[in-house]
């Protein structure tokens, strides 16, 4: 589909390149903001992308919004496709189920497999990170393999513990402060997924792959004193590497 | 040494112009609610506009000053006083050591106040900013609003400003009962018929109970009726953005608004109505009128020429 130009108030315009969740249509959205990111459209403030659209925010007084969608026009019409599924991976550990993971018996129940295999399901394949949003580095990531077939709880949590790895279909996401939620929770990770006193204070990137690494609660309590100490190390490949 | 919180109201927290470039990581900007009246309360006060500044919520702080400095109170009448003495708001004003500034509850004009120090507000900046987050625990004094004891340094305090005595405006009056928003369709007006995007201009809402720093939701006699669902894949949202989620019922995006969501956005209030909005308080009427993005944006280049040309008649 040709672009749309969505205008969202007089300072942002969403530029919606497709309209499906897919890896293609969002490595357009990445493609675009890695172009405008590398050679910027002056006036330009910010940029947001999320699954198949790039919202722009801008100062009108330096780019009215016909001028910066013509802009905008001229650089999809030349900009270089992202193809390859590469990038970086990064392990996040994943301690699955008791107090981490209430959820974890029940998700195997719903598709009908035990736990050890639910677990396999859920740890085996990579996810691709198409978006972060709804909170300080709140990950929306999907793997293209073995999609679970159960969508969200009937009643949501008024609030569940940051750091929690909720669940549903292909989905898994990275949860780091405590919110509501209606999703089932599997596990719980030791790592900070963000932190404020860091110079980037998020673990995981848009665009990133996330490769989920089963621990037990032994290796759980030994990761999170390294994180408290600051000696951890998120380990991280190129993907297609290992 | 600056200032001691002895009494912090109800809700006042450190605003500065807000957190901007962390949208794409999810970081809401915060910042002030009423932009207009925050650039003018520093304007006032001879700092650079995006500097920090207390916003107050319905009822004011009371504040015990350390040291001398030059302030400037715009935004909601809270009765400022200095001491028991009613002191002037939209003017820079000097305030001594061991004085205290009290602001109450607001007389019905206007519902948010901001109070502008020179020189600015010792706090670290967090992500590039010292706009408080309160949802998320960031920026600001700790991630939180103010509490009684509190102690905020300032930066560079003064004494004295070029053109001291014509550092003054007319206050603000703010809507009173109902008020009209002019808003830009998009960017899903098109999950809309014609008909229902009609009646949405036609017919006004009423602002509920349920309005705080994130949004405002509207309550509408009858409800919006999507074509689909109500549901889009997640995109971003700006300050103003109009959601309407399956039940019809619209919920204008604020200043602590989410980077991006998943409801159906039918307009956006245009930027220069917004104080209109967060100035406002539940019950009143609200009714929206239909502008292009030109005039929307012809607006909000004239409002920045305003303050471009306050700012350079005071400090020259």
């Amino acid at each position: 589909m040709d672009a749309k130009f969505l205008i969202s108030g007089d300072t942002a315009v969403s530029v919606q390149l497709g309209d499906e969740i897919s890896l293609e249509v969002n490595q357009k959205v990445r493609g675009l903001m890695v172009n405008l990111t590398k050679d910027p459209i002056n006036g330009i403030t910010e940029m947001v992308p999320t699954y198949a659209s790039l919202m722009v925010h801008y100062r009108p007084q330096v780019i009215r919004f016909g001028e910066l969608k013509q802009e905008i026009e001229k650089r999809l019409g030349s900009m270089e496709k992202i193809t390859d599924c590469g990038g970086i991976v990064k392990e996040i550990p994943i301690c699955y189920g008791g107090e981490l993971g209430p959820d974890l018996e029940d998700c195997a129940r719903f598709e009908n497999v035990s736990v050890q295999e639910f677990i396999r399901m859920h740890s085996a394949h990579e996810y691709y990170t198409y978006m972060l949003g709804f909170a300080p580095g709140h990950a929306y990531a999907a793997r293209f393999e073995e999609p679970f077939h159960f969508k969200r709880r009937e009643s949501p949590r008024v609030k569940i513990a940051g750091q929690s790895i909720v669940v549903q279909l292909n989905l898994s996401n990275l949860i780091p402060f405590p919110q509501p939620c209606g999703w089932n929770i599997v596990g719980g990770t030791p790592l900070t997924i963000c932190d404020y006193s860091k110079e980037d204070p998020f673990l995981v990137h848009a665009g990133e792959w996330i490769k989920y690494v089963p621990i037990n609660q032994r290796e759980y309590d030994k990761i999170k004193e390294d994180v408290r100490k600051g000696t951890y190390r998120v380990k991280t490949y190129e993907k297609g590497v290992k | 040494m600056g200032i001691v919180i002895e009494n912090p109201g109800i809700l006042t927290t450190v605003q500065d112009e807000g957190r901007f470039g962390y949208q794409q990581f999810g970081v809401s900007p915060a910042g002030p609610m009423d932009t207009k009246s925050f650039y003018i309360a520093n304007i006032l006060a001879g700092n650079d506009r995006s500097e920090g500044a207390l916003e107050m919520t319905f009822q004011g702080a009371m504040i015990r000053f350390e040291k001398d400095n030059i302030i400037a109170i715009t935004g909601a009448d809270m009765s400022p006083n200095i001491d028991g003495t009613p002191v002037p708001m939209y003017q820079a004003v000097l305030i001594h050591a061991g004085s205290v500034l009290t602001l109450g509850m607001t007389n019905g004009n206007g519902c948010r106040a901001y109070v502008a120090f020179a020189g600015g507000l010792a706090i670290a900046k967090v992500m590039g900013s010292k706009a408080t987050l309160m949802r998320n625990e960031l920026g600001g004094m700790d991630g939180r609003k103010l509490e009684k004891g509190d102690k905020i340094g300032f930066a560079a305090p003064k004494t004295n400003l070029p053109n001291m005595e014509t550092r003054k405006l007319v206050p603000e009056t703010f809507p009173k009962k109902e008020l009209t928003l002019r808003v830009v369709r998009g960017p899903q007006d098109y999950e809309f018929t014609e008909e229902e995007c009609r009646k949405f201009f036609w017919y006004g809402a009423k602002i509920s109970n349920e309005f705080d720093r994130m949004g405002c939701r509207l309550e509408r006699e009858e409800p919006l009726h999507h074509i689909g669902d109500g549901n889009i894949i997640t995109d971003g949202i700006s300050f103003g953005s109009i959601q309407v989620p399956p039940n019809g019922q619209p919920i204008i995006m604020l200043a602590d608004r989410q980077s991006t969501g998943g409801y159906t956005k039918i307009g956006s209030v245009i930027s220069v109505d917004l104080p209109l909005l967060t100035q406002s308080m539940a019950g009143y009427k609200v009714r929206f009128v239909e502008v292009s993005i030109k005039l929307a944006q012809d607006l909000y280049i004239r409002r920045l020429n305003e303050l471009d040309n306050l700012e350079r008649k005071l400090n020259q």
